[in-house]
Order: C-alpha cells, then sequence, then structure tokens
C-alpha cells in the first residue's frame, strides 16, 4: 500500500522538493547575507552607541523579499487544496477507488496508509519551510521583535506544521464529504482562510489572560522586554476605557472641556491637564516570554482539529457507498 | 484431432451438437477407436463455450457407450456408433455426390434438393412402418 | 441463508434485496441464488440495476433492504472476502497516469494470490505496452488490461459490469474463451452483465433477467427455456390460457396472436401452435412488457 501510495505521488513528491530546494538556496544565501548585514550594523552602534535608534534606521534584505517569505502564509492552504482535497474525492469521482478498494485490502487499511504517507509529508514539508523561514527571520526578529505579530507568528517556528496538517485533513474530509475535487478545493480554501482568521483574531489573544498596564500618560511605561500588543489608549477618571486614545469616540471628542484649549500649548501641555483630570494610559499586552507557549497553543489547537476531521474522514468513508 | 464447430442460430442445442459431432467423426473415421477426445479446456479455449456444455456432452457420449472417461489421462473413445464401416460413408458419399452434380445438370436448385431429400427419407419411414 | 441439503453453498443468495438512493428505487426486492461454477448473464435494459446489484454484491454500495450473502458472508470489509471476489466496473476503472506494469505491481502488493506473469503474457499477446501510461491506450486496450488484472487476482467469484463493451469481435471471444477456460479449470463462478445476448447465449448457463429494477427471471438457462413455450395462433380469447399459465407478452395482429407464455402444465389445446424459445426471444419477450418503445437493439453492440 505504501508502495503503491509512492507510485501515485511520487510527481508531486519530486516537485515539491523541488521547489523547496529552491526555496531554501534562495533563504540560505539571502539569510546569511542579511545575517552578516545585522552582525556588522549591531558592531558599527555598539561602537558609537546608537543602538537605540537602529530598529528605524536599519533595513535588512529587500521588500520584495520580505513580501515573498510573508506569502508563506499560503502554502498550508495549497498543501491542503492540492494534496488533500483530491486524496479521497478522485478516487471517489473518476472511480479508481473501485480498482484499488476491491484490491485485498481493506479501505480501512487503504486510508491508514495513504492518508499517513500524505499527512506526514504535508507536515514535514512545512515544518521545513518553517525552519527555513524561522532561522531567516533571526536577524529581523532581533532587531525589530516583531515575531509575535499576527503575520509573523503564523509563518516562523511550529504552528505552520498544524496548519498544514489541518489544511490536509481538511481537504481530505472535505473531498470524501462532497465526493468531488473541484467542490472540495473550493470548500477547504473557504473555511481554511476563514478558520485561521477567525482564530488569529479573536482566540489567539486569549490563549492566556493578557497582561494590562496602567500608566502615567506623561511618563509611558512600556514593558521590559519585548510584547505583542492587543490594545492601547486612555483610562478615564471613572475607570473607563477608551481603546481609540483621547480624541473621539463617535466624534464626541472626550478630552474633558478645560483641556481643549491647551492644545496651542503643544502636547505636553494638553497631557499634563489631561493627566490631572485624571486620564491615565493603558496597555493590554501579551509578553514575548509567552510566545513559545502560544506556539504551543495553537499548535495543538489544529492538530486537534486536524484529528476530528480524520475521524470524519474515516467514519463517512468506510460507511457509505463508495 | 477433432476440432468442433458450434453453430450459434442453429436450433439445435449446443451440447447436442457437440455429440452429433463426435458421432460423425466416428462414422466418419476422423476418429477412431482408442483416439483421445479434446479435453474440456481445449474446447472452450477453441470455441468459448461454457464447459458445463462440454462436460454434459461428453457426458452423453459415455451414456450411450460411445467413450469413456479415463481418470487423470482424458475421455477415450470406446467404440463406433452402430452403422456401416467408414468405408462405407465415403462410398455412399461419393456416389451422393455424383447424383447431386446430375440433378443440378438437370436444373434442380439446392431448396429443391432438399425438399426431394426429405419427401423421400418420409417416404422410405413410411415404408419400414407398412 | 439455508442451502439445499446435500448442494454445495450458492455461491450468491439474495433475499429481497433493495436498494434506494432519495427519491428513485435502483433495486426492489431482488430474490436470487447463483449456484457455484456457473457463467451468470445479468440481462437487462439500462437503468434497470444491474450495475447497482453488481455492486451491492461486491461490497461498494450498502443495501437499503433485504439480504444478501457473497461466498457465505454479507459482503463486508475483510481482505479474505475482498480476495476472493473480482470486480470490474462498467467504466475502466484504472490509474490514468499510471501504467500497466504499475496495476500488476500494486496488485502483486495488495493481494495473497496474484498471476503477474499471465497479465504480462496477455498484455504481450496483444502488443499492448506495459510501461505506458493506461490514460494514453485505446478504450479497448484499455478494456484488456482491466479484464487481465481482475482475472490475475485468481478470485473465487468475477463480478463482471458490461465487460466486453469496448472489444472488438475478435478481442470479445478472446476473453470469454480465457473466462470459460478459468471456469473450466474450476473453482471460479461468473457474473457477468451485457447487452450481447449471443454472447451471453454461448457462453452463459444461468440468467438473471432485470426489468424495471426487479427480478424478472432468475436460474438455469436450459430450466428456464423449458419452462416457457411460444404459442401462435387465429386471434382469440386467451382468458382461459392466461388462468393456467403465465403470459409473458402477447403480440396481436388483425388475424393472428402470438404468446409468450410461462408453463404451468401443458398446453392442452390444439388450436395452438407450439415452439420452443430461444433465449433472444425469451429476453425481448420479457423486457417488451412495459419498456419504453425505442427499447430495440439487444444483439447489436449499442452505444453507451
Amino acid at each position: 500500500m505504501t508502495w503503491l501510495t509512492w507510485r501515485q505521488h511520487r510527481h508531486q513528491a519530486y516537485i515539491a522538493a523541488a521547489a523547496l530546494a529552491a526555496f531554501a538556496v534562495l533563504l540560505l544565501v539571502t539569510g546569511l547575507q542579511m545575517a552578516s548585514q545585522y552582525r556588522s550594523a549591531l558592531a558599527a552602534c555598539t561602537a558609537s552607541h546608537t543602538c537605540g535608534t537602529l530598529p528605524s534606521t536599519l533595513t535588512l534584505g529587500s521588500p520584495v523579499l520580505f513580501i515573498l517569505v510573508t506569502l508563506t502564509l499560503a502554502v498550508p492552504c495549497l498543501l491542503g487544496v492540492f494534496w488533500g482535497g483530491p486524496l479521497v474525492a478522485s478516487e471517489l469521482e473518476t472511480g479508481t477507488g473501485q480498482f484499488a478498494w476491491m484490491q485485498s485490502v481493506t479501505r480501512k487499511r487503504w486510508l491508514t496508509v495513504k492518508s499517513g504517507w500524505v499527512l506526514l509529508g504535508a507536515t514535514v514539508w512545512g515544518g521545513a519551510v518553517s525552519a527555513l523561514v524561522t532561522w531567516w527571520s533571526s536577524p529581523e526578529n532581533a532587531l525589530r521583535h516583531q515575531n509575535f505579530d499576527v503575520g509573523k507568528f503564523d509563518i516562523q517556528g511550529i504552528v505552520p506544521m498544524g496548519y498544514a496538517l489541518f489544511a490536509v485533513a481538511l481537504g481530505m474530509a472535505a473531498g470524501t464529504v462532497l465526493r468531488r475535487t473541484l467542490p472540495a478545493l473550493a470548500v477547504t480554501l473557504g473555511v481554511f482562510a476563514a478558520l485561521r482568521l477567525v482564530i488569529a483574531t479573536w482566540l489567539r489573544p486569549h490563549y492566556m489572560s493578557a497582561i494590562t498596564t496602567v500608566f502615567s500618560v506623561v511618563r509611558p511605561a512600556t514593558p521590559a522586554g519585548s510584547y505583542w500588543l492587543l490594545t492601547s489608549g486612555a483610562v478615564g477618571p471613572g475607570g473607563q476605557r477608551y481603546s481609540s486614545g483621547l480624541l473621539t469616540i463617535n466624534n464626541v471628542p472626550i478630552i474633558p472641556r478645560a483641556c481643549r484649549t491647551t492644545f496651542s500649548q503643544g502636547v505636553r501641555g494638553m497631557l499634563s491637564c489631561v493627566r490631572d483630570h485624571g486620564f491615565r494610559g493603558y496597555l493590554t499586552y501579551q509578553p514575548a516570554s509567552r510566545y513559545w507557549a502560544f506556539q504551543g497553543i495553537e499548535t495543538g489547537v489544529f492538530v486537534f482539529l486536524a484529528a476530528a476531521l480524520i475521524a470524519v474522514t474515516a467514519f463517512v468513508l468506510l460507511r457509505r457507498d463508495v | 484431432m477433432i476440432s468442433f464447430r458450434l453453430d450459434g442460430r442453429s436450433v439445435v442445442p449446443p451440447y447436442l451438437q457437440i455429440v452429433q459431432q463426435v458421432r460423425q467423426a466416428l462414422r466418419m473415421g476422423v476418429l477412431e477407436v482408442g483416439d483421445k477426445l479434446p479435453t474440456v479446456r481445449e474446447v472452450v479455449a477453441a470455441t468459448a463455450i461454457n464447459p458445463n456444455t462440454v462436460l454434459k456432452a461428453y457426458r452423453d457420449l459415455e451414456r450411450e457407450g460411445l467413450v469413456e472417461p479415463r481418470a487423470g489421462h482424458g475421455t477415450f473413445v470406446l467404440r463406433r456408433p452402430a452403422g456401416p464401416p467408414p468405408g462405407t460413408h465415403s462410398r455412399l458419399a461419393r456416389s451422393l455426390g455424383r447424383w447431386v452434380r446430375g440433378a443440378r445438370e438437370a436444373g434442380l436448385d439446392d431448396e429443391s434438393i432438399e425438399s426431394l431429400l426429405r419427401v423421400t427419407l418420409q417416404a422410405a419411414a413410411a415404408e419400414e412402418i407398412a | 441463508m439455508t442451502a439445499d441439503q446435500g448442494a454445495t453453498r450458492p455461491v450468491i443468495q439474495t433475499r429481497g434485496l433493495s436498494k434506494r438512493y432519495r427519491k428513485v428505487t435502483a433495486l426492489r426486492e431482488a430474490t436470487i441464488t447463483v449456484p457455484e461454477g456457473r457463467i451468470s448473464a445479468l440481462i437487462g435494459p439500462n437503468g434497470a440495476g444491474k450495475t447497482t446489484l453488481l455492486r451491492l454484491l461486491a461490497g461498494l454500495a450498502w443495501p437499503s433492504g433485504g439480504d444478501v450473502a457473497v461466498l457465505g458472508s454479507t459482503p463486508r470489509q475483510d481482505p479474505a472476502f475482498l480476495a476472493g471476489i473480482g470486480f470490474l466496473a462498467q467504466e475502466i476503472p484504472l490509474y490514468r497516469r499510471l501504467s500497466a506494469e504499475d496495476h500488476i505491481g500494486a496488485g502483486a502488493r495488495l493481494n495473497p494470490r496474484w498471476d503477474a506473469a499471465s497479465v504480462r503474457q496477455r498484455l504481450k499477446s496483444l502488443d499492448i505496452p506495459p510501461d505506458q501510461a493506461v490514460g494514453t491506450l485505446s478504450g479497448g486496450q484499455r478494456a484488456q488490461v482491466a479484464l487481465a488484472l481482475t482475472l490475475a487476482k485468481r478470485p473465487r467469484l468475477l463480478l463482471l459490469d458490461e465487460p466486453v463493451a469496448a472489444l472488438d469481435p475478435l478481442a470479445r471471444r478472446h476473453f470469454l474463451a480465457t473466462l470459460a477456460d478459468a471456469v473450466a479449470a474450476g473453482g471460479l463462478t461468473v457474473l457477468l452483465s451485457s447487452h450481447l445476448v449471443a454472447d451471453l447465449e454461448r457462453i452463459c448457463d444461468h440468467l438473471i433477467l432485470l426489468a424495471a429494477s426487479r427480478v424478472q427471471l432468475c436460474g438455469d438457462i436450459d430450466t428456464v427455456l423449458a419452462e416457457h413455450q411460444v404459442l401462435v395462433g387465429p386471434r382469440k380469447d386467451t382468458t382461459a390460457l392466461e388462468r393456467t399459465h403465465t403470459l409473458v407478452q402477447a403480440v396481436r395482429t388483425a388475424r393472428q396472436i402470438t404468446l409468450l407464455i410461462r408453463l404451468n402444465g401443458p398446453v392442452t389445446d390444439p388450436a395452438w401452435e407450439t415452439a420452443d424459445v430461444g433465449l433472444e426471444e425469451l429476453v425481448l419477450g420479457y423486457l417488451g412488457q412495459g419498456a419504453p418503445p425505442a427499447l430495440t437493439h439487444l444483439t447489436t453492440v449499442g452505444e453507451d
């Protein structure tokens, strides 16, 4: 059964290996360049004690390259669409299942071996891509500490493996239920994108309780170390939070009347006035120390979802007419 | 070795066609006592008919006492069907051939010859009963 | 499922087998028996339920009602059961991008019994390239590959859905000869569906006739034919006759009436001229009742 799986997918495997090799070469070459660029910039700024401004003055690599790397967001989805979708659907649609499932191998064993290899291959491939991206991003991460942010979190570390596993399982389940490849591809694409968006935007910030610090508007206190900013804004005298800042909510200014005339005196004057009226600032964030915990939790969520989808696939395939 | 020819359109069932062809072969001398009949598989491979048909035919022939199966070796001819020796057949076939040529020259077509033959056979049968 | 005492267990036995898809009933109350060693013909117009029946027997579809026993057990996902059955679907299911050799390799690794040499020899004798992608072969060549692969499995029961539809007459003859030879070698029962009554008459000794999703006839061909008769006579009232026997089909002209009946005892009325029924006539008679008027060609290769 492993042999048949290989014979069926070997061209796909060759293409994937070639693409990975090309990607690896690109990232290795540019990554080494960026790393040395960063090192020399660091040495220079340390000597002149200007390292505080380094994040705003140093640009590593080119914008095109960053866009390309960011595009690896699409990798798990593509794996799900091209490797997962047709896995069962093509056998049902073209009728080749009637060849495969009438050899002396049960559908259970067929699914176990075939999906096992494809899921493993997708996870490993997605993991290789994310390993390359993580390594390549290390100078950038050291410089600007943005790897907890949405968009960067999703392409580094171990979560891309979870996404890949989930996407292929999703494609497989969609194909088994819908029995045709094209609808399965569409459903996989749509559901995957929607779910990722929902989880990244609404679930991820809450994996662990966020930390909130409140501070004086005159002397903002940012947390020590890097962090993932969730919301920030002002706290009114009664404790109300204004995440849009001090200016307006629904076009109604919330700056106390008395302070409106202080605009002309400059920002500092206005802030002092606002502080005197009981306003303070706040930050809600997740500290960078929690990065790997979050990576683990999100990966776990997607692995769990993948397992559920694999169970659905098995149930439908074993119980339905083929 | 005898080879069978089956006529799908004939009203005679296939197994009976085989029986008749074996009997005819024995009369004509194509098959002789002690010869081995083709195996079921050989017949089936040549004619694409059901093996049970061949088995049925061979069983009928065995019942008539014309052939006998020898376990592990095949089916062998035991004796000829009652009737004149092979030589008679060829002799009669030759004289019949001459008669048919004469009939054709006289202007009879095949259909007329056939009905003439049928009528003659019926008359001969009636004579025997009488 | 009880077998006749002393007789070997039938290879196929169903009782009241039905299959419904949402609104359509593909098979209704099918009760059939196929004894071992038979080559059984599954005959019926398109849409009568032939493919459905074959898929139910193979375990590719689940019944909506009734019982089905194949090789002594309900069709199920079990390597031993699957090894005993060969199934060939009408659409010649092969992986188009894989070669014939690939399929042979798959079969060798997925089946306990596999005669790879027979497939290779067959392909060689037919000049079919074994290393070329199967999708690039002609329809007839693909059919030959698929048939050879199905036989190589050495099953105890072969279920073939229109296996010779794509073959030319010589190839058809070759295939049927191979099939008959495999049955003659022993241990094989075949159920094949086809439109070509002439072929079926030659090679089959058992018959299952489906029409309007129901089993109309099931039995050994000799027995079934002996149970029917054609009566020709002057046009007259047939109620007395119909009381005793089953009327299958009646063709009435101004002066004459031709009946196909299923006998229930002898026909004693001397006014009737009786004749034996051939298989083709019998099939046409059963399919003529209630079938759409456009249904004609059963002996020529139809277009699917």
